[in-house]
C-alpha cells in the first residue's frame, strides 16, 4: 500500500487506517456507469432496444428521420442553456428571444403579407406592407434578416448579462423579466399575428435536404416520395456546427475554463483574476445568440414568422434536456456532448410516448417526472464523484 | 347516456352511412391543437366516437396550442403510416405547413372548421364565417335601431385571434352589417385573442370608457360568461324588454348561447353545423383513402344559420348547443 503520510510525519504502525468498506464488483461498475460521460448515450440505448419489440415503428426510417429533425433546433438552444447553467445561472428567455427574432426575420423578408389580418399592426406601412418587407426584393434578404436576428438576441443576452454581472441581479429575476418583455413586445409587433410568405432561401434552412436516401428495390421510374428520407439536412449541418464549436469553446479554451471557474465558486474566481462579469455577460450572450440560430430553424421549419414561437412548455424541454444530459443545476458542471444525450433521450422520449398514442398532459407529466429524476441524480452523481475523489 | 355519447349519436347516423361505403377500416390521425371551448370539445367527440363506432382506428395527438408540436406530431402519425389525417390546426399559418408537409409524404389530409391560409391544398372543411357572422348581426342591428330610433349607437366587437381566419371572416360580417348602417354606429373594437382573460381586460377597459353599450358582438360564444361578469356589475346585463338591455349576438352555436337566448340575454348567435362539418370531413377523408386518392384538394363550405329570438321555436334543433342543452350539458357541467 502507497504510503500517503505528510512529508515529516513518521506512521505510527499500531494506528491503522479504517479499511474500506467491501464494494461489490456490480455496486463499482454501476457507479462507474453512473459517473460515466456517456451514462445517457446507455440509458437512451437501452430504452430504444427495450421498447423497440413493443413499438415498431420506432426503428422504422420514417421515425428516425423524425427524431433526428426534431433533435437539432433544440440542440442549438440546449447548447446556449448549458453555458448558463455551468455559470450556475439560468436563462429564462430563451424563448421570448426565439419569438422576437422569429418575428424580425420575418418581418424583413417576407415577400407579401395581408392588410386583412396585419393591418392592425405597429410594424405595417413601415416596416412591412402588402408587398412585404424591407429585405424582400433583395438578393441578400436571407443573410442580413439572420444577421438581425442575431444583433436582436445579441442584444437582449447583452442586457441580461451586464444585469446579472454588472447589477449583481439573480439570473432567475433578470432573464424572468426579459421574458415577459420581450414576449410581449413580440406580440404587440405582430399583435399576436403570424408571418407567412418567406423565401424559399430561407424555408431551405429548417426543411432542407442535403442527401436523402431511399431504401428498396428501384422498380418504378419515380420513387414514391414516403419513402424517401432526409438523411443530412441543414438543421442537422447548422446544429452539429454549432455544437462542435461550443465544445472545443467550452473544453479547449481558457474562455471555457473561466465558465467552469464562475459556476464553481464565483467568488473564488474572481479572486484568481477571471474577467468574471466579462464572462458572465459573454455567456449570455452566447445563451440568447443560440436561441436565435434556434429561431432559423423553427422559422423556417414552419414557414412563419411567429410571435409565440418559443412560449408554453418549450422552456421545460430545453432545460429539461439540458439537466438530463448532467449539466448542472447548482453550476460548474457541464458538457456539450452531454447536453448532446440529453436532448437526444429527451426527443426520444416524446416520440416513443407520442408512438404510446399517450394524450398530452400525460406526456407533459412523464416530462416532468423524468426531469425531476434528472435533477436528483445530478444530486447523486456529486455525491458519489465527491465520494471517489 | 354520456355527454359524449349523447353528442356522437347525433351523427352516427350519417358516419355510419359514409363508414358503410368504405370497404376496410382505416387508421386515422386526428390531431387537434386544444380543446378549450365547447366547439371543439363537441367536434372531437363527434368525429373519435364517429370513427371508432365504424371500426376505424384513431390515433390522437393533442398540441397544447403548440404550432411546432402539432407539425411534429403529424410527422409521427406519418412516420406511423396512418391513412389519413384529420386536423384541427393552431392557426391558419401552421395549417398550410402541416398541409404541405403530408401532402409531400403523400397522406391524405382533411382540416376541419379552422382553415389554412392557403385553401388550395388539402379537404377544407370551413364555415361561411362572414355570412353566419352577418346574419346573426344583422338580425340585432334591426331591433338596435328600431329600439333607438335616433343618435348614435355603440357597438362592440369582440375580436377573435386574426392569425385565425374565421375570426378574420366573423370580424368581416359584423363589419359589413354595421357598414349599411354606418353613420348610426361608433363601433369599439375589443381584442380577446381567442383567450377569456385576455377579452375580460380590455373589454372592461371599453366598458370603462364606454359607458353606453348598445349593442355587442362575440366572435365566439364561449366568451359569453366573460361578458357576463363584466357587463353585470355594470348593469348592462338585462334581458330583453327590461330597461338598457344591450342587443348581443356571438357565433358557434353553443350550449351557454342556446341557454342565454332563452333566458332573454343574448338575442342571437350564428351557428356552424358541427355535425355536418365532421360528417363532411369525415366523408372526404375515407373517400379519398378509399380511392387512393393521396392527396386530395376540396373545399366544403359550412352554410350555417342565424338562431335568433325569433326562430328559435323552429330551428332550435338545428343548432348543435341546443341539442347539448336538451340533454343535460349545462347541468352535467354545473
Amino acid at each position: 500500500m502507497k504510503d500517503l503520510s505528510p512529508a515529516g510525519i513518521t506512521p505510527r504502525p499500531d494506528i491503522r487506517a479504517p479499511a474500506p468498506r467491501p464494494v461489490s464488483d456490480l455496486g463499482a461498475r454501476f457507479r462507474r456507469v453512473l459517473l460515466s460521460d456517456y451514462f445517457v448515450l446507455y440509458l437512451s440505448i437501452a430504452y430504444f432496444l427495450v421498447l423497440v419489440p413493443f413499438l415498431p415503428t420506432l426503428s422504422t426510417p420514417a421515425n428516425l428521420t423524425n427524431l433526428m429533425s426534431n433533435m437539432w433546433p433544440l440542440l442549438v438552444v440546449a447548447v446556449g442553456q448549458t453555458f448558463v447553467l455551468t455559470i450556475a445561472g439560468i436563462d429564462l428567455s430563451q424563448g421570448a428571444v426565439m419569438g422576437l427574432t422569429s418575428v424580425v426575420a420575418a418581418t424583413l423578408i417576407a415577400t407579401a403579407a395581408p392588410a386583412q389580418v396585419l393591418a392592425n399592426a405597429p410594424i405595417w406601412g413601415s416596416l412591412l406592407t402588402a408587398e412585404g418587407g424591407w429585405l424582400a426584393a433583395s438578393a441578400w434578404a436571407t443573410p442580413l434578416a439572420i444577421a438581425a436576428m442575431l444583433a436582436v438576441a445579441a442584444l437582449i443576452g447583452l442586457f441580461n448579462g451586464l444585469s446579472v454581472a454588472r447589477l449583481a441581479m439573480p439570473p432567475f429575476m433578470v432573464t424572468l423579466v426579459t421574458m415577459i418583455a420581450v414576449g410581449a413586445f413580440a406580440i404587440w409587433l405582430t399583435q399576436s399575428n403570424n408571418i407567412r410568405e418567406l423565401p424559399e432561401s430561407f424555408v431551405a434552412l429548417g426543411k432542407g435536404d442535403i442527401v436523402s436516401v431511399y431504401f428498396g428495390p428501384k422498380l418504378e421510374s419515380q420513387l414514391p416520395r414516403r419513402e424517401v428520407y432526409s438523411f443530412v439536412t441543414w438543421p442537422m449541418v447548422i446544429a452539429l456546427g454549432l455544437a462542435v464549436f461550443a465544445h472545443l469553446l467550452l473544453n479547449r479554451t481558457v474562455f471555457g475554463r473561466y465558465v467552469f471557474a464562475i459556476g464553481i465558486n464565483r467568488k473564488a474566481a474572481e479572486i484568481s483574476g477571471v474577467p468574471v462579469a466579462r464572462v458572465i455577460v459573454a455567456v449570455f450572450v452566447i445563451s440568447a445568440v443560440c436561441a436565435a440560430i434556434a429561431s432559423i430553424l423553427y422559422t423556417a421549419r414552419l414557414e412563419t414568422g411567429r410571435p409565440t414561437l418559443g412560449a408554453g412548455n418549450f422552456l421545460l424541454d430545453v432545460i429539461g434536456a439540458t439537466v438530463i444530459g448532467g449539466t448542472s443545476l447548482f453550476g460548474g458542471k457541464g458538457k456539450i456532448l452531454w447536453t448532446f444525450f440529453g436532448v437526444l433521450f429527451f426527443v426520444l422520449l416524446s416520440n416513443t410516448l407520442n408512438l404510446m398514442n399517450l394524450s398530452a398532459f400525460h406526456i407533459d407529466m412523464v416530462k416532468g417526472g423524468v426531469i425531476l429524476a434528472a435533477a436528483l441524480l445530478d444530486v447523486t452523481r456529486t455525491r458519489l464523484t465527491r465520494a471517489t475523489t | 347516456m354520456t355527454r359524449l355519447q349523447a353528442l356522437a349519436a347525433g351523427t352516427i347516423l350519417a358516419g355510419s352511412a359514409l363508414a358503410g361505403g368504405t370497404a376496410s377500416a382505416a387508421t386515422i390521425c386526428f390531431a387537434f391543437q386544444d380543446l378549450e371551448t365547447e366547439f371543439w370539445v363537441a367536434g372531437h367527440g363527434a368525429i373519435t366516437k364517429t370513427l371508432t363506432d365504424a371500426g376505424h382506428t384513431v390515433i390522437e395527438r393533442n398540441a397544447n396550442e403548440d404550432a411546432n408540436r402539432q407539425l411534429e406530431q403529424v410527422r409521427d402519425c406519418i412516420a406511423q403510416g396512418v391513412d389519413g389525417i384529420i386536423l384541427i390546426p393552431q392557426d391558419g399559418e401552421s395549417a398550410t405547413t402541416i398541409v404541405q408537409e403530408a401532402q409531400d409524404a403523400d397522406t391524405p389530409i382533411a382540416v376541419f372548421n379552422r382553415p389554412p391560409s392557403d385553401l388550395s391544398k388539402g379537404i377544407v372543411v370551413v364555415a361561411d364565417n362572414a355570412t353566419i357572422a352577418g346574419q346573426a348581426v344583422d338580425s340585432i342591428v334591426e331591433k338596435a335601431l328600431a329600439a333607438k330610433p335616433e343618435g348614435k349607437l355603440n357597438a362592440i366587437i369582440v375580436v377573435g385571434d386574426l392569425g385565425d381566419p374565421n375570426a378574420v371572416g366573423r370580424k368581416d360580417g359584423f363589419y359589413a352589417s354595421i357598414e349599411k348602417h354606418k353613420d348610426r354606429f361608433n363601433v369599439i373594437e375589443v381584442a380577446s385573442q381567442w383567450d377569456a382573460a385576455t377579452a375580460l381586460a380590455n373589454l372592461e377597459s371599453a366598458v370603462t370608457a364606454n359607458r353606453e353599450v348598445d349593442l355587442l358582438f362575440t366572435s365566439s360564444d364561449f366568451l359569453f360568461p366573460t361578458i357576463r361578469s363584466v357587463f353585470e356589475p355594470r348593469g348592462l346585463w338585462k334581458k330583453a324588454g327590461e330597461d338598457g338591455h344591450v342587443w348581443m349576438a356571438g357565433l358557434d352555436g353553443d350550449a351557454t348561447a342556446c341557454q342565454l337566448i332563452k333566458d332573454g340575454y343574448v338575442d342571437a348567435t350564428g351557428v356552424q353545423d358541427l355535425y355536418f362539418e365532421a360528417e363532411q370531413s369525415l366523408a372526404a377523408i375515407l373517400a379519398a383513402i378509399e380511392a387512393g386518392e393521396a392527396q386530395p384538394n376540396q373545399v366544403i363550405e359550412d352554410p350555417g344559420f342565424a338562431l335568433t329570438t325569433d326562430n328559435i321555436g323552429e330551428r332550435e334543433m338545428d343548432m348543435w348547443g341546443c341539442v347539448l342543452l336538451s340533454q343535460g350539458f349545462l347541468k352535467n357541467k354545473s
